[in-house]
């Protein structure tokens, strides 16, 4: 953790127009349930949908998208991580420094409006709104994680994130149950089925698999960034 | 005497092919490189795939039509089935049209040639109008050609074909002026990925919230209505009232051309949007 390479990334990403999407999404969320609260639809079912669909579905990705490849990938496409990465600061600090302000940015721009907008519809009934808080809390930062390997691997980083979040996660675990094992979604959805004694929510994956997963696919993904990072070279673009 | 420094430069004396010819040039290239063609495999990779992906369906309504000698998948459903693919080629394919020229301000040396905002706006916009078109219309024709060749009983649906690719057209158009339009507010491609998507999956995620919200509400009219945010079934729905086919939504859409409109609506908005954009991004 360096305070200086940390606090250079934040300016970076909340100063640019990168900011602007980070508050559609949540703003949206806490539209929708503001929608479905005047509506009179405030019961747990449409919390679930909500939720599930909106929430954790397409929210959180998209979040840990921005945030995750936004920490790293722009610095690398104008070649102004050279600057970073010619002081003598470990680069695999470089690597821990930038997920973790990946993953507050998610904890803070995904996490609560996810309790707010569960909290609007069904308020503290059977720990929906904690459940689902905690459980994109954890696969924010699991997003966090992968998403910034992405951005130091490829070039391509959020396009192949999109595929993965929507092709893989969306269509694939969709038809193929085997597929939803391997998806932080539905670990993110574990965590929520834990905590929470909703008799609406049913998770596909058991905690056993789920907590190991995303520990294992965090602590990995970070170490690795900081790997690769440490023989990344500098190519032109296209 | 004036030619005191004359060192014998030659001037151009080939032929003058005029503006026209420039406009087509730019959206050749534009089209090469949504495609990647003319650039390293890597940026063939994405746009190659999604439209292998988009040939699929066809291939296996084909087999079903030849095999199973029953009819395969509806034509006016295509778009609406293959919607995310389409919108993953639109999110990943619209910033590497515009992002470039702005990224390394060059739009100042296209101005110094006789090509106005207008043609070079128009060039990106038919360029990607192009590229997305061929998404669609390709799969549908090979479907078509299939249908024709295992000539199954019963007349052809060569009317539903034509409806589904004038329709695709018209998607192909509001696709590609609405995804360059928010592709250019930003000189970065990774975050023009971002908002194309992101803007898709707010208007596709919200609109099965919205619409079992309503109906549980009791307000069917008012659940119709929700499918209008996604463009793909806007654009369903136009088909509908002008061909008349069965809609691609659980309980249909608003009657009567209020879909068309809104779709013509949105076109120009973007393309205002775009120039505006252009208008600025020049000035620099």
């Amino acid at each position: 953790m360096n305070s200086v390479v940390a606090g250079i990334t934040y300016r970076a990403l909340l100063g640019r127009r990168r900011i602007v999407l980070l508050l559609l999404l949540p703003v949206a969320l806490l539209g929708l349930a503001l929608l479905l609260r005047l509506m009179g639809s405030d019961d747990q079912r449409s919390a679930m949908l909500l939720m599930q669909n909106f929430a954790i579905g397409t929210m959180l990705p998209l979040l840990g998208l921005i945030a995750g490849t936004g920490v790293i990938a722009p610095e690398i496409d104008d070649g102004t991580i050279i600057h970073l990465m010619s002081k003598p600061i470990s680069r695999p600090v470089i690597a821990q420094t930038k997920f973790l302000v990946a993953a507050s940015l998610l904890a803070v721009f995904a996490a609560v409006p996810t309790y707010v907008a569960a909290w609007l519809l069904v308020g503290n009934e059977d720990a929906i709104a904690p459940g689902f808080a905690v459980g994109a809390l954890v696969a924010g930062i699991a997003y966090a994680a992968v998403f910034l390997l992405l951005g130091v691997v490829t070039r391509h980083a959020v396009t192949i994130g999109v595929v993965y979040a929507l092709v893989w996660e969306g269509l694939v675990g969709g038809f193929v149950p085997g597929a939803r094992k391997f998806s932080v979604q539905q670990w993110a959805q574990s965590i929520a089925d834990q905590i929470s004694t909703s008799p609406f929510l049913k998770a596909d994956v058991t905690l056993g698999f789920a907590v190991p997963a995303l520990v294992i696919v965090t602590v990995l993904a970070v170490l690795w960034a900081g790997q690769r990072l440490r023989v990344l070279s500098l190519t032109g673009d296209e | 005497m004036s030619e005191i420094y004359d060192i014998g430069y030659r001037h151009y004396d080939g032929p003058r092919l005029g503006r026209g010819h420039t406009t087509r040039a730019l959206t050749v290239h534009s089209l090469r490189g949504v495609f990647g063609l003319g650039r390293p495999a890597r940026s063939k990779l994405v746009p190659f795939s999604l439209a292998a992906i988009m040939v699929l369906p066809a291939i296996v309504s084909i087999a079903i039509m030849a095999l199973m000698r029953r009819e395969g998948m509806s034509y006016s459903g295509f778009a609406v089935i293959m919607q995310a693919v389409l919108a993953i080629f639109l999110a990943s394919q619209a910033p590497t049209v515009v992002a470039p020229d702005l990224r390394f301000r060059v739009l100042p040396l296209y101005l110094s040639r006789p090509v106005t905002i207008t043609e070079y706006v128009g060039a990106k916009v038919v360029a990607m109008t192009v590229a997305l078109y061929a998404l669609i219309a390709v799969p549908l024709t090979l479907m078509f050609a299939g249908e024709l060749l295992v000539d199954l009983p019963g007349p052809p649906r060569t009317k539903e074909y034509l409806g589904a690719m004038l329709t695709g057209l018209l998607l192909a158009v509001l696709l590609a002026a609405f995804g360059l339009a928010i592709a250019s507010l930003t000189p970065r491609r990774g975050l023009g990925v971002a908002s194309v998507i992101a803007l898709y999956l707010l208007a596709s995620a919200s609109v099965p919230i919205m619409y079992s919200t309503l109906l549980s509400a009791g307000d069917e009219d008012a659940a119709r209505w929700a499918w209008l945010i996604n463009p793909f079934w806007l654009v369903d729905a136009v088909q509908v009232w002008v061909f008349g086919t069965t809609p691609n939504s659980e309980g249909g859409y608003p009657d009567g051309p209020v879909s068309f409109v809104i779709v013509v609506l949105l076109i120009a908005a973007a393309v205002a949007a775009l120039a505006l954009r252009y208008r600025k991004a020049a000035s620099r």
